[in-house]
């Protein structure tokens, strides 16, 4: 990406004074306030990746993938020899591009999961909103007792770890199961 | 595995102001090493990390949005004031209908709506637009949306950044993006990477 830094409003190229200021400034081309921290990181080169040298001498370890290309370092998660090619650098350290997929789809690197399902929102969801219709409680109570319980112990927001809304499901869902059960025990005893 | 403890910095906040029916929702964490975006959107969470080491730069935008909404909840709120008086009949209280009652009342909750969000929209200040660069994008930040909110996470922030970068001042990052306009551009040396090259697909 361009080094340079253009205001977000009228896309003009800032170069003079704005930067690092701890307040707003108005930009020099349209005016509007503006506050623009600068980081070293906007000047730093990004290197080229390495291109995988070739296996010279017969003793020399080769790349799992590439027999042709020589290894460079293991993989961290499975061992396996790499070449420079297929080592993939993640906050310091190195995978394979097998075990860097697996981490993010089976969620064992945490720093690549970056969706989570609140299933404990849903089991709220289903004990709290039929109760506006209360009839529909009768199929949405057990759905709910049963997100709950199944997902109990499936990480729940990545922000917030506590699991209120699965109890507060729980207990509604418990609630309203029982209401049943004493509607139906009732009208039946009342018939008979 | 454990996991990450996490500082909230801004809470949840709808990334449209007339999205009604589906709302995503975004809001601002503070980790150890990174900032983490949520967006809530229905049940799941989207997340993204920005590493300190990654932030080239924020930009903070100031906007009209704020003063738009002060004049048009103020105004909202005169009329309903005006039509409040105005409409309060001559008698005492206690010899009102029941229905010059619930108007009056009405007319007061709707009062009372008008003058809480007026205030907290004029009390949280002008707005703005903040924006978070790093080398590869340049994503905007909808929870940081005043003024005031955003100078006091920038204060917040700043230090880790510098931390896990070191610091420029305003006279610096100027000659280095003059530096920058002057030098030629750098030749291509990397060739592409052959086809043949790709690791393979291990079923």
């Amino acid at each position: 990406m361009n080094p340079l830094v253009s205001c977000p409003g009228c896309r003009a190229v800032l170069l003079k004074d704005v930067f690092n200021r701890p307040d707003l400034t108005p930009c020099p081309s349209c005016g509007v306030p503006l506050r623009v921290e600068v980081f070293p990181a906007l000047f730093r080169r990004i290197n080229p990746g390495e291109s995988a040298q070739p296996v010279v001498m017969a003793d020399e370890s080769s790349c799992f993938y590439h027999p042709q290309k020589k290894a460079v370092r293991p993989c961290d998660g499975c061992g396996r020899f790499l070449c420079a090619l297929c080592n993939c650098e993640l906050l310091g350290q190195h995978f394979c591009p097998a075990c860097l997929e697996a981490g993010k789809s089976k969620k064992k690197i945490q720093k690549l999961e970056n969706q989570r399902t609140r299933y404990d929102s849903i089991a709220l969801s289903l004990a709290v909103l039929p109760m506006l219709i209360f009839y529909f409680t009768i199929i949405t109570a057990p759905m709910a007792l049963f997100v709950a319980i199944r997902y109990w112990n499936a990480p729940a927001s990545l922000v917030g770890q506590n699991r209120l809304r699965s109890i507060a499901a729980i207990l509604l869902a418990l609630l309203q199961i029982g209401g049943w059960i004493t509607l139906i025990f009732f009208l039946s005893h009342r018939k008979s | 595995m454990a996991e990450p403890k996490y500082q909230r910095l801004t809470r949840l906040r709808a990334r449209s102001q007339f999205a009604v029916i589906y709302q995503s929702r975004s809001g601002l964490w503070l980790g150890d090493d990174h900032l983490l975006l949520v967006e809530a959107s229905g049940y799941t969470e989207n997340y993204k990390r920005f590493y300190f080491r990654d932030i080239q730069a924020i930009t903070v935008q100031a906007t009209e949005r704020g003063r738009v909404w002060n004049i048009i909840l103020g105004g909202v709120l005169l009329v309903t004031v005006l039509a409040l008086i105005f409409t309060i009949p001559k008698t005492a209280p206690a010899n009102w209908t029941g229905n010059q009652m619930a108007g009056e009342i009405a007319l007061g909750f709707l009062a009372a709506i008008f003058a809480v969000s007026f205030l907290l929209s004029f009390l949280a200040g002008p707005t703005c637009k903040t924006y978070l660069r790093t080398a590869v994008q340049t994503e905007e930040l909808p929870s940081l949306s005043r003024v005031r909110q955003t100078g006091n996470v920038i204060r917040k922030i700043r230090p880790l950044i510098v931390a896990a970068q070191g610091e420029l001042s305003g006279e610096e990052v100027v000659a280095r993006l003059q530096e920058t306009i002057r030098a030629p551009a750098p030749a291509a040396t990397s060739r592409p990477n052959p086809p043949d090259e790709a690791p393979p697909v291990i079923n």
